[in-house]
């Protein structure tokens, strides 16, 4: 039984009825409870790779000249976790969207296989053609 | 040979006399393998100990009253087998997040608001003359809304929701299903009436797709489906163009 506010059962008249809590640890009872918990987590290093790009950006504000990227082992690691996480969160995102998508082709229902494999390929081309410009910029 | 023999811990409360429930062992024949935990608590009311107190109506999962929570997963007690536990034994508590009347009762209040405030039935701008015949739809028209009509109330998809744990003033997950069912009936013309209750910042916006709804849901309705389409709906209709157009 989780632990219960006793000060919140009702008083007077009224039945009184016990009012349960939830507990901190609610998310550590159930292994989809975790991985719900890890999914919402993985926006945290995301957000912080992104404020890094801002300053990143910030950095070539004056041009070429004088620009270095970050290089260093542990910013390497540090991005590095961050694909981790950004992948885990795109996976587990784009998986779901066979339940968000109610669509009709030839007046018969998508089947949510085909539309989660069409947001994968098109993960896949988007991932492609952002890859090809950001080497093309690089040349 | 020996009888087989199960515990079955309850949980006991007495708003009279109790400041917190507490959980209650019993030790009863496992006679058969049918026997499901609905029938334990029946078993106890009847030969051990008749002051627990628990809903029940028709054992056949249809009624949604004797849901619980079986060693902490919200079930129909009349669908938990126990020879799925046996030998351990079971532990069953009143459906978590709601407030506990007594033993394993819980109070369903806030959920019977929730449901009155998506306007569970069929709603027209002009009432359909009963002379006019039947309103005919075709199978692909009941297709759409078949699976959210499915629900049975039995308020586990809230036992297992963490967010409405969290936030009582979440619509929450059948309340949704159902009003999908409605909003997806051609016969229906009430969607813009429930759409306030569903939009607002503590109906379908509030959920972050925990999924635990449906994957507890005795019936397949999958509330966090109706959820999800719903979100995407509401967006539609507020950036398209043609989002607003009469239903």
């Amino acid at each position: 039984m989780t632990e219960g506010d006793e000060a919140a059962a009702s008083t007077g008249t009224a039945p009184r009825v016990y009012k349960p809590e939830m507990p901190r640890g609610w998310w550590l009872r159930r292994r989809h409870y975790f991985l719900y918990m890890v999914r919402e987590f993985t926006a945290v290093p995301m957000a912080a790779w992104l404020l890094w790009l801002l300053v990143e950006i910030q950095r070539a504000a004056n041009g070429p000249k004088g620009y270095y990227p970050a290089a260093s082992p542990a910013f390497i690691v540090f991005s590095i976790i961050c694909l981790g996480f950004a992948t885990y969160h795109s996976v587990t995102f784009l998986s779901l969207a066979g339940v968000i998508i109610h669509l009709r082709f030839m007046g018969k229902p998508v089947p949510p296989r085909a539309i989660v494999a069409t947001m994968f390929g098109l993960w896949l081309v988007a991932s492609v053609v952002i890859a090809a410009v950001l080497i093309g910029f690089a040349r | 040979m020996a009888e087989k023999r199960i515990t079955i811990r309850t949980t006991r409360f007495d708003p009279e006399k109790d400041k917190a429930p507490r959980l209650q062992s019993y030790d009863i024949p496992f006679s058969d393998d049918s026997m499901v935990v609905l029938d334990a608590l029946n078993h106890i009311k009847a030969h051990v100990d008749g002051s627990l107190s628990y809903r029940w109506s028709c054992r056949m999962g249809i009624c949604g009253s004797c849901g619980m929570m079986v060693n902490g997963v919200p079930k129909l007690t009349c669908n938990a087998f126990m020879r799925d536990y046996w030998p351990r034994s079971i532990t069953v508590e009143p459906l978590q997040n709601f407030p506990i009347v007594r033993d394993l009762v819980i109070d369903m209040e806030d959920f019977m608001h929730k449901l009155k405030s998506i306007k569970p039935w069929i709603i027209r701008k002009q009432e359909y003359p009963l002379g006019a015949g039947e309103h005919r739809q075709t199978m692909d028209q009941i297709d759409e809304f078949r699976q959210f009509s499915e629900c049975i109330n039995c308020m586990l998809c809230y036992a297992a929701c963490p967010v409405y744990g969290l936030n009582n003033e979440f619509l929450g997950p059948a309340a949704t299903a159902l009003a999908r069912r409605y909003n997806l009936d051609s016969r229906d013309q009430g969607l813009k009436d429930r759409l306030p209750v569903l939009a607002n910042s503590e109906g379908v916006w509030e959920c972050s797709f925990v999924g635990e709804c449906s994957v507890v849901c005795p019936k397949g309705v999958d509330p966090a489906k109706a959820i999800q389409q719903t979100k995407l709906d509401t967006t539609t209709r507020f950036v398209l163009p043609y989002g607003n157009r009469e239903e």
